[in-house]
């Protein structure tokens, strides 16, 4: 095992080699390329001062040195072992001591190294929360789906699913932003950020101004979800769907009439009422009980917080982790559904082909009932092609970061790579890549590592 | 074992106890859209009835419903698609006085009684088991299920008990192992283990032994013998091959198209047999195919008239392992085989799964590359010709393969099918004639000349050996290898099959290596016979010499594990 | 050496000498096709290409500002034919063409080729005969009209230009749906002041060109290379995963944007570069389809008749491994269109055409939220990426055999 992995950790080398050679050549071969003169175009400077800048921008960052030239010595800086420059670039020695410096920002002019520091923990923190919620999600209703074959719950999942993988980032993101942080609708999220400015100044904890302000939230929550909970296991499917319909046309009708007065019109009462019916009265009929609670807990804890908020006078301050939910919730769900649209259908899919195994068989000839058949025999098994699938859900939800985080105005690494790429920031694109690179192959691994604890079958000898 | 006499059950009064009485049993499969045309009819109206300690042996070709019967019988159907629109499956436990319909109790008092009073062996002894847990958990996950009130030390301590009766070496060890870690023997025996592991009273076997070899199948089935008259179980024992009937049967009852055809004890059914179709059945296996022979004509096996010759031929793929992977050893699949095939000669190259004759095969057409050594034909060395000089061989030698699913390319139509090689290698004027020459090929394998324009699916697995005999004998090839022709075909399309080659051989006097695991069939077709084991020829000679008269050790055990019907 | 086999002979064999086909399922691909367009959400996403298809093609009748007919003194002109420009001509000529050649019978190779030499020859006939002119004013014909210089006037349902930016109307500039009473804007109008509809019905011709052009580009690449690392294996196969891994290892949004970031904003380039950069997983398919073709009967068949390499990788292997990679080309045309509208959206798109994407990120400039200019174009991009999606699920389960067991 530790052959394997130290195997891995070796041919990295080449494809990080790869990766950044494709990303600079695709800058040098451009028309303008890197030079200095496509620095500092558009600025509005006369020829002297012009030339002088350009002439500084070659000294500093070796511009004017053919490409190749170029990539060799950012390669020689970034790489940890390499030669040593004195101050007249001649090779002084070769140094295995020297450290990796990822160089300085053009556009920043600071070290790219400290950017990234800054910018790399929000676009974790932004996938580290988003990829449990795929997963829990993609496997409730995947499986569930799988086990049900054919029934309305599968096609009708099977078609909501497919709707929200084809819903772009950038739609669901503006409509979100739009409506849900726009003055002119419901201002009830921030409009972008991470946090707001006086965050800094907060207490950790949110709390009240009086203990009754915390009675009344606390009850109304409380209260309003146990109420959902209660109606989600209760009755006939058809009992449900009314009162949950009655509760979404009256939330919908408090909504439409919050709206300033600049927004509202007629239409919106219509259209509310519809949209939040139609979000709720399937899942208050279907025969999944889990999601029933799941989703109907929450519509409720919704309300719950709508009604807190609507009772309690008293000065409520956020405190700085309230405040920071605040602002992820919008950009999470961009981030995640289309993630748990295409894992569910892999979901259905593994289980489907596992539930037809022969040794899914063989335990229902033992006696187990299915349930047990179906989470402790096949989903072990339908586990490994999630895990595989892990390992490239990273890059395209660095990737999806990228939109998410120039619509939410959130400084993360994909806002930094769009304005790495249009300013052509040489040494910015390159570690951005790399680190990227570096971010991927790292999940690769890790899942072939994760495939091997799950799957007996698989020795990396 | 197959001489002897079959031992009386150890208590003859219970004997005549019934334990599973199945009475007009009706397996349906619901079209999806309702339409009662579309409803399958799998099993349609059998009756059967299964005393204490009785083996049952359920017969019948592929498709003719006996599997889908035994999965009636456990519950183990998908209730969507399946139905059972009559009849009634009777189980009449030891500890109840009243028997329960299998068809009509609830889920729940049936989970209870599968794996504790009926259990079921599967035929894939390779997917049976769930690759993911040791293969001790998941006999302990029965044995609690069925037992809660043992503790999971005590349940381990039956788990090793019950393998140590199915003779798995070292079950202390082998509890922890996973089932990839075991062979294919191996595994059968922990399925067996895990089924009686809960002491049940019927034990249902579908083919438990199709996938073993034919040594392996010999011990599992002393094994499931042995035990089920220890245990005095009911067994339902389902196979296609009547040798393996004829080792372990009590009773017999032949199945075709969903239907019982004949029921009988063993003897009776497979000496006299009543119906029409059990006769043809029986009448076609190999064994008693011989009796009607036709006389195959003389060969010159002199030292100068051989078609094929191989010299100290090996194939080995390399293992590579470590960080740099580096080749550490190698697989020796075909190991220094000489080997001589005299112009016109039937040989039998037979062995068991792995010991490297498709290999062999392959390398003589150069399909895989030989790692050295020579191979000869027609005195030229073409070993190591390229791939533009050895075309014209190409001409001589062809193959013919196992699968007949995946050896036809299903987007071509059968004309294409055989016209391209004839194309290719010149052969015919135009494309009207090759035409004539196609439809002339596929009135030698018995078919129809408007089945030039079809697809492969459109046919059965039969029709689609045929198919490939036909583009085999395209080129008009002095040697063909037979690889394993037979084994995916019912007995009786098998001696259709065979007939047909040796009519072919005849007729064209073709060379015919002939590769396979089945000792019935290679008495039946083959001139000679060369015996393989682990990459070696071990055994070379006439047939019927070799058949009566073993000489290598590991002919004579191969033999003796041959399931026969004594006559 | 002989190799008398040309293709011609063997299609004669399949097509012509062919008795008529004796069941409708006869060949694997009707089989397949059937199959796919049982199933209703195929058939609604087919719809709605065809729907697009037909709006991309008849654009320029649709939403122009020219008067389909108009009398002027007397004289009657038709400013909408003289405004037509080649690619609008050849586009119109190409769908006729096509319409006429589905009823007609023949093959369908005669078919392919009749429509591309019909194509090529109107192409070539209307870039050398028609010259529009290059100095367009919108107005002039709202401002005749409005002087009363016009007898009469036939105009287009949607009598905007996508380019027309309504200045004899003032500021229009983000005008909501059927704000003004005298102008119907169903879509409102964008910070320019064009019609927005008008603007998506134009923008339609992208997002269909994008996504055939781009996902045949990368089909074509990943084929080639995944074809090759499948047949030979070995070391081009090594060599060939390797460069796979680097071009998978970099999140392709980030690639395109470096792409076009620095090769600047072409239609043309835009689709190449969607293709360079989206080739690996058509490669893969292609890779694994090709090692598990390799080891099948029929092909060891193939190599054992003498059958030249040729026929072997195009005739034996490609028409079966080719299945999996079409299900992916039809999800692939729905990720091309959503590559461009995100570039476009991001602010790296086309500049003076009009796009989905680049329309979307108008919605929310500068503070206020116009709805409209994130639903429709918005809802466009999701129709059809939905409706490619759908189509390919579709033909997804129609190929999978392990699917169609039971």
């Amino acid at each position: 095992m530790t052959d394997y992995i130290l195997r891995r950790l070796l041919l990295m080398i080449p494809t990080l080699l790869g990766i950044t050679i494709v990303v600079f050549a695709v800058m040098a071969a451009a028309p303008g390329g890197i030079s200095a003169a496509s620095l500092v175009d558009g600025q509005n400077l006369d020829p002297e001062a012009k030339r002088e800048i350009e002439a500084y921008y070659n000294h500093i960052y070796g511009l004017d040195s053919p490409p190749a030239m170029q990539y060799l010595r950012w390669l020689n800086n970034v790489s940890p072992i390499g030669f040593e420059f004195d101050d007249n670039a001649e090779i002084k020695n070769f140094s295995f001591t020297k450290g990796s410096d990822l160089g300085k920002s053009f556009r920043y002019g600071r070290p790219v190294a400290e950017l990234l520091s800054e910018r790399v923990p929000i676009t974790l923190l932004l996938n580290t929360i988003s990829i449990p919620i795929i997963y829990i999600i993609a496997i409730a209703i995947g499986v569930y789906a799988a086990t049900r074959r054919g029934s309305q719950f599968d096609v009708i999942s099977g078609g909501v699913m497919l709707a929200l993988w084809s819903i772009p980032t950038m739609l669901a993101g503006v409509l979100m932003i739009g409506f849900f942080s726009n003055v002119q609708y419901w201002h009830w999220f921030p409009t972008g950020g991470l946090s707001s400015s006086e965050s800094g100044r907060l207490p950790f904890m949110p709390h009240w101004g009086s203990l009754r302000d915390v009675g009344v939230f606390l009850l109304s929550i409380a209260n309003a979800t146990c109420l959902s909970v209660w109606l989600s296991v209760q009755g006939s499917p058809k009992f449900r769907a009314i009162v949950i319909a009655l509760i979404a046309i009256a939330a919908a009708i408090v909504m439409a009439l919050a709206l300033p007065e600049s927004s509202q019109s007629f239409g919106w009462i219509i259209l509310l009422p519809i949209t939040l019916s139609l979000l709720t009265v399937p899942i208050a009929l279907s025969d999944y009980a889990v999601l029933r609670i799941a989703y109907l807990g929450l519509f409720g804890l919704i309300l719950g917080i709508a009604i807190a908020m609507h009772f309690t006078q008293g000065s409520f301050v956020k405190g700085f982790l309230f405040d920071r939910l605040w602002h992820l919730i919008l950009p999470i769900i961009c981030l995640s559904y289309g993630g748990f649209a295409a894992l569910t259908k892999l979901t259905r899919t593994a289980v489907l082909e596992n539930l037809m195994s022969d040794y899914a068989r063989t335990a229902r000839a033992k006696g187990l009932a299915e349930d047990d058949v179906i989470w402790r025999h096949v989903f072990r098994n339908s586990l490994l092609p999630l895990i595989t699938v892990a390992a490239s859900l990273l890059p395209s939800m660095l990737g999806g970061s990228v939109i998410v985080e120039s619509i939410f105005s959130i400084e993360g690494m994909g806002k930094l790579a769009i304005e790495a790429v249009q300013t052509r920031d040489r040494e910015l694109v390159l570690s951005i890549t790399l680190l990227s690179g570096l971010l991927t192959l790292i999940g690769y691994l890790l899942s072939d590592i994760l495939y091997a604890i799950a799957d007996p079958r698989i020795s990396y000898d | 074992m197959a001489n002897q006499p079959r031992q009386p059950a150890a208590n003859n009064t219970q004997k005549s106890q019934p334990l599973l009485k199945i009475s007009n049993l009706k397996t349906w499969f619901n079209a999806l859209n309702n339409n009662d045309a579309d409803t399958v009819k799998a099993v349609d109206g059998i009756d059967l009835e299964i005393n204490r300690g009785e083996t049952f042996c359920l017969v019948g070709e592929s498709g003719s419903g006996k599997s889908i019967s035994a999965l009636s019988i456990m519950g183990l159907l998908p209730k969507d698609v399946a139905s059972h629109p009559d009849g009634e499956i009777l189980f009449y436990p030891q500890v109840q006085q009243n028997p329960i319909d299998l068809l009509t109790v609830p889920e729940a008092q049936m989970r209870d009684i599968r794996g504790s009073q009926i259990a079921m062996i599967f035929q894939e002894p390779m997917n049976s088991l769930n690759p993911v847990f040791n293969i001790g958990e998941q006999i302990i996950e029965a044995l609690l299920l069925h037992h809660p009130e043992l503790s999971y030390e005590a349940a381990r301590q039956k788990t090793i008990k019950a393998l140590t009766d199915v003779q798995i070496p070292n079950p202390e060890q082998r509890i922890d192992n996973y089932p990839h870690q075991l062979s294919g023997g191996q595994r059968q025996r922990v399925m067996i283990a895990m089924a009686i592991a809960c002491e049940p009273e019927l034990l249902i076997a579908d083919e438990p032994t199709t996938a073993l070899d034919v040594t392996v199948q010999k011990e599992v089935l002393l094994l499931m013998q042995e035990l089920q008259q220890r245990r005095n179980m009911g067994m339902l024992f389902i196979t296609h091959d009547f040798g393996v009937v004829a080792e372990i049967g009590d009773k017999l009852a032949v199945m075709h198209k969903g239907k019982l055809v004949e029921t009988g004890s063993v003897d009776a059914v497979l000496f006299n047999p009543q119906q029409p179709y059990t006769k043809k059945l029986i009448a076609a296996l190999p064994h008693n195919l011989k009796q009607h022979k036709p006389p195959q004509p003389q060969l010159d096996t002199s030292d100068n008239n051989h078609l094929i010759q191989l010299k100290n031929l090996k194939v080995w793929f390399p293992i590579n392992k470590g960080m740099l992977k580096q080749t550490v050893g190698h697989i020796k699949a075909v190991d220094d085989v000489d080997l001589e095939i005299p112009r016109g000669q039937i040989l039998a190259l037979v062995g068991e799964s792995g010991c490297g004759k498709t290999t062999l095969g392959r390398s003589i057409l150069r399909l895989i590359e030989p790692t050295s050594g020579q191979i000869i034909i027609n005195d030229t060395d073409v070993t190591n010709l390229n791939r533009r000089e050895f075309r014209p061989y190409r001409k001589t030698l062809q193959i013919i393969f196992q699968d007949p699913m995946s050896s036809l390319n299903p987007r071509l139509n059968i004309a294409t099918t055989l016209t391209e090689p004839m194309a290719v290698h010149s052969i015919g004027d135009s494309q009207q004639q090759r035409l004539e020459l196609a439809v002339e090929l596929l009135e030698q394998v018995q078919l129809s000349p408007d089945y030039l324009w079809r697809y492969p699916h459109q046919f059965s697995g039969g029709q689609r050996q045929r198919i490939g005999i036909a583009r085999a004998l395209a080129l008009n090839p002095d040697f063909i290898i037979c690889d394993e022709i037979t084994s995916a075909l019912d007995v009786s399309v098998q001696a259709e099959i065979l007939q047909l080659l040796l009519e072919l051989r005849k007729q064209r006097g073709l060379t015919l290596l002939f590769i396979t695991h089945n000792i019935g069939v290679v008495e039946y077709i083959s001139d000679e016979t060369a015996v393989m084991y682990q990459g070696k020829i071990v055994e070379r000679g006439i047939t019927d010499q070799i058949c009566a008269n073993p000489q290598h050790e590991y002919t004579q055990k191969l033999l003796s594990a041959v399931p026969r019907i004594a006559a | 050496m002989t190799d008398p086999m040309s293709e011609n002979t063997q299609d004669s064999i399949d097509a012509a000498t062919a008795p008529a086909p004796v069941t409708m399922d006869n060949t694997f691909a009707q089989r397949a096709l059937h199959n796919t367009f049982k199933r209703w959400g195929a058939r609604v996403g087919l719809l709605w290409i065809a729907l697009l298809t037909i709006f991309a093609v008849f654009a320029p009748i649709i939403a122009t500002s020219y008067p389909w007919l108009l009398s002027q003194k007397g004289v009657i002109s038709s400013p909408l034919v003289q405004h037509l420009s080649v690619v609008d001509v050849t586009l119109l000529i190409a769908f006729v063409n096509a319409c006429v050649l589905w009823f007609l019978p023949g093959s369908l190779r005669q078919k392919i080729l009749i429509f591309i030499t019909v194509i090529s020859i109107s192409f070539i006939a209307s870039y050398i005969l028609i010259k529009p002119p290059k100095l367009t004013i919108y107005e002039q014909y709202r401002l005749n009209e409005k002087a009363g210089n016009i007898d009469w006037v036939f105009s287009a349902p949607i009598p905007y230009s996508p380019q027309d930016y309504l200045r004899d109307y003032g500021d229009t500039g983000l005008e909501k749906p059927l704000q003004a009473s005298n102008r119907s804007h169903w879509f409102g109008t964008e910070e320019n002041g064009a019609d927005v509809l008008s603007r998506m019905i134009h923008a339609s011709r992208i997002a269909l060109a994008i996504g055939f052009i781009a996902t045949g580009i990368a089909m074509s690449i990943g084929v080639v290379i995944g074809g090759l690392m499948g047949f030979f294996s070995g070391k081009t196969d090594m060599i060939g995963m390797r460069i796979v891994e680097v071009f998978e290892a970099i999140p392709t949004l980030f690639l395109l944007l470096t792409f076009v970031a620095f090769f600047g904003r072409s239609l043309y380039l835009m689709m190449v570069i969607i293709g360079i950069t989206g080739w690996t997983g058509y490669a893969r398919y292609i890779r694994a389809e090709f090692l598990r073709l390799r080891q099948q009967d029929f092909v060891q068949a193939a190599i054992a008749l003498g059958l030249p390499l040729r026929s072997i990788l195009f005739r034996h292997m490609l028409p079966n491994g080719i299945a999996p990679v079409l299900v992916a080309a039809s999800f692939g045309v729905a990720s091309a269109i959503l590559a461009e509208a995100t570039l476009s959206f991001l602010g790296l798109g086309l500049v003076g055409e009009p796009s989905w994407g680049q329309m979307l990120n108008q919605a929310v400039r500068s503070s206020s939220f116009n709805w409209w200019m994130a639903a429709f174009p918005g809802g466009a991009i999701f129709l059809t990426v939905f409706a490619y999606n759908l189509i390919g699920e579709a033909l997804r389960d129609a190929i999978d055999p392990y699917l169609n067991k039971s």
